[in-house]
């Protein structure tokens, strides 16, 4: 062991003394009236602005929500066992804010910007506050660029675009997250050389836990590191072990993060997961603030609470960069009552919702999105023509044979017009469905939609029709390769591109059914 | 309406009453009076807040002790406040006015904590000094404490000066803290 020689030490104590100075220190401060279940009521603090941090004995941070005449209340983002009445509390003069920076990318991180994944502190020199303005109409534009999910049911019929905010609602079980997962780990192709020469940019994401179980976290990040998504992703967490003032900041801190992505130019996109466990804990709040409950309890901000958080998702205008941050909440209704207060109020702010529902998901169709009753608002302004093209009459398809489906029991009674529109409508399901954590390029879904909608899957037997899809995305890849680049470069779909795909489906088919 | 709002109103408009009448300075002592006469009696307090005695035997009461002691405005303020049932708030519109009366004529009250007792120069210097700086009139008390092992702590309403010796080395630690980190 190398020794330590004591002039060494001294050394570093002189340096660590150097630049401390001894002056009167000023500050404010306040006394602890009351305190219990995270909330404390705090007398003195008399020039305390709302929202801004303030701090307790024992390292507790807290956030100033009421401001009243003769007291202050607080919620406290540590353990209120901590801090005891007559206690000081000290002003830090700075509303809650949170560190952000490229640094954050590949991190967990808790709602204060705190990194709780075990690899160290994090560099980052710039910090801003938790709670921002949404930006005003001038600042922005219409939302153009698409952002690629990889299910094709979404790309297909409910296209996201960036900048766009697009509400994920379901029951429980009915793969809500998996939805959210899957668009995070597509956006890996935005990150490579070739998105770079076509002209796509980087996506980067966040994704914020609230309320949730830990293990539940931790599987999604073992699985964002099993897909490499992590590289271009951070995730907060506030998990259902915090105290309710956490997990009720957890998605300001990560629209806050996702703002200094798309102030700085570049696209970023948030999942917030889930809203409806944030409201509820912002109900806790609220109630333990004495703040008047009203429908089903929460107050009377709890809309606000939503739009605002919401309202942050935009587009930037050229001027300021061009910059966009996508937003997906999640909700989660109770046996599929979407008329519940927080369903009804994230449906009407957001731009357009999918659907998930259990019968579809025990049915088998998975991801189980009804396509009937999802829609989105404005991002077919973002769709790509080659798909703007096949989707039209896929959507037209479906809904057709959604209205004939009670007759299918029917089997050959039916005449043969109707017969062709249920197994064109079935096949089309079949092409929709889509494992978990298997994103599809948007050119082949241009293709699988392509074959679908223009009845080249109809002599192939339903149940071989995923097998099919798989075959032919390979067929083309190696004897039509021409076709994706085509479809990646122009966007569109040319005669020349349409001839190939048919030519390859019908030499396909031809020795599928030989095989097979 | 909290009981701080109503006693905050009543002590304003005597306040303004007091100084429209050029009387502010005996109408403040009376005010004292009142306000140390009923700290001193907790069972006076207890007999203006109870519900069961009437207001006139209370009236009775707050004439007999201090009818003889202070001006008639005081008494009539007094009276006022029995009529409007508000006598129980006695207590607290005494201290908000006194309060609003410091307000008024620029003092503020200083509570300086020191680990060892200053003397007459020094509170002189120390009081021309905070005068100065916060450009208003203090009035000073003290306290002791040994635990801040040296130097002062002075409280002007919520703002700390800290100018102790356990904070400086409260700041020295957590600058120790954090240059530690760097050194890693």
């Amino acid at each position: 062991m190398a020794e330590v020689r004591p002039d060494e030490i001294s050394a570093i104590l002189r340096k660590q003394l150097s630049g401390f100075e001894s002056e009167v220190d000023i500050y404010d401060v306040g006394t602890v009236l009351q305190v219990g279940d995270g909330i404390a009521r705090v007398y003195g603090l008399s020039k305390v602005m709302a929202g801004e941090l303030v701090e307790f004995p024992n390292n507790v941070f807290g956030m100033v929500l009421n401001l009243e005449e003769d007291s202050v209340g607080c919620v406290l983002f540590g353990e209120s066992a901590l801090v005891k009445e007559g206690d000081t509390v000290k002003r830090t003069k700075r509303v809650a804010s949170m560190p952000v920076g490229e640094k954050m990318l590949g991190r967990v991180i808790n709602p204060l910007g705190l990194p709780i994944d075990g690899k160290g502190p994090i560099n980052t020199s710039q910090y801003l506050p938790i709670e921002r303005k949404a930006l005003g109409v001038i600042q922005r534009q219409p939302v153009k660029e698409p952002i690629q999910t990889g299910i094709i049911a979404i790309d297909a019929m409910i296209p996201i675009g960036r900048g766009q905010r697009e509400l994920i609602i379901g029951d429980r079980q009915t793969g809500k997250t998996a939805v959210a997962i899957d668009t995070i780990i597509n956006q890996k192709y935005t990150h490579n050389e070739e998105a770079k020469k076509l002209g796509v940019q980087p996506v980067y994401c966040i994704y914020v836990a609230i309320g949730q179980k830990s293990s539940t976290i931790a599987q999604v990040v073992a699985k964002l590191h099993e897909f490499g998504a992590m590289d271009y992703t951070t995730v907060i967490s506030a998990s259902a072990s915090e105290p309710a003032p956490l997990q009720f900041i957890a998605p300001y801190s990560g629209a806050t993060l996702g703002e200094f992505f798309r102030d700085s130019g570049k696209h970023a996109l948030i999942i917030y997961d889930d809203l409806s466990k944030q409201a509820a804990a912002y109900r806790e709040l609220s109630l333990l603030l004495r703040r008047p409950p009203g429908r089903e309890a929460y107050p009377g901000d709890v809309f606000y609470l939503h739009s605002r958080l919401l309202e942050r998702a935009s587009k930037l205008s050229e001027d300021l960069g061009g910059g966009s941050l996508t937003a997906l909440p999640i909700i989660e209704t109770q046996q599929g009552d979407v008329s519940a207060y927080i369903p009804t109020n994230v449906i009407s702010i957001t731009d357009g919702q999918i659907y998930l529902e259990s019968n579809l998901f025990n049915g088998g169709v998975r991801p189980a999105i009804n396509v009937g009753i999802s829609v989105s608002r404005v991002g077919g302004n973002a769709q790509i023509k080659a798909m703007k093209k096949v989707a039209g009459s896929l959507r037209t398809d479906l809904a057709q044979y959604r209205e004939l489906e009670a007759f299918s029991k029917f089997g050959s009674d039916l005449d043969k017009i109707t017969q062709r529109t249920l197994s064109r409508g079935a096949r089309l399901v079949e092409l929709l469905k889509q494992g978990q954590y298997t994103p599809v390029p948007v050119e082949k879904q241009v293709v699988s939609i392509f074959l679908g909608t223009n009845g080249l899957l109809d002599e192939i037997p339903l149940s071989k029709i995923k097998h099919f899809e798989k075959e032919i995305f390979d067929y083309i890849e190696v004897n039509y390769g021409g076709v994706y680049e085509a479809i990646r470069k122009e966007k569109l779909l040319s005669d020349e591109t349409i001839s190939s795909i048919k030519k390859a489906a019908q030499e396909l088919i031809a020795s599928f059914k030989v095989r097979t | 309406m909290s009981e701080y709002k109503v006693s905050r109103r009543y002590a304003t408009s005597l306040l303004e009453s007091a100084i429209e009448k050029n009387m502010l300075d005996s109408i403040a002592l009376d005010i004292e009076l009142v306000a140390s006469t009923l700290e001193a009696n907790r069972q006076l307090i207890l007999a203006l807040s109870n519900p069961i005695i009437r207001p006139n035997v209370k009236l009775k009461v707050l004439e007999a002790i201090f009818k003889s002691r202070v001006n008639a405005d005081t008494m009539n303020f007094i009276r006022f406040l029995v009529e409007k049932n508000r006598e129980e708030l006695l207590n607290n519109i005494s201290r908000i006015f006194l309060e609003l009366r410091d307000e008024h004529l620029g003092i503020v009250n200083v509570e300086v904590t020191s680990a060892a007792e200053f003397n007459i120069d020094q509170i002189e210097e120390l009081k021309n000094k905070l005068e100065k700086f916060l450009n208003k009139k203090v009035r000073l008390s003290f306290k002791f404490n040994n635990e801040i092992i040296g130097g002062f702590i002075a409280k002007v309403d919520d703002t700390v000066f800290d100018a102790s010796l356990i904070h400086q080395l409260e700041l020295l630690k957590t600058q120790f803290l954090i240059g530690g980190a760097s050194l890693n």
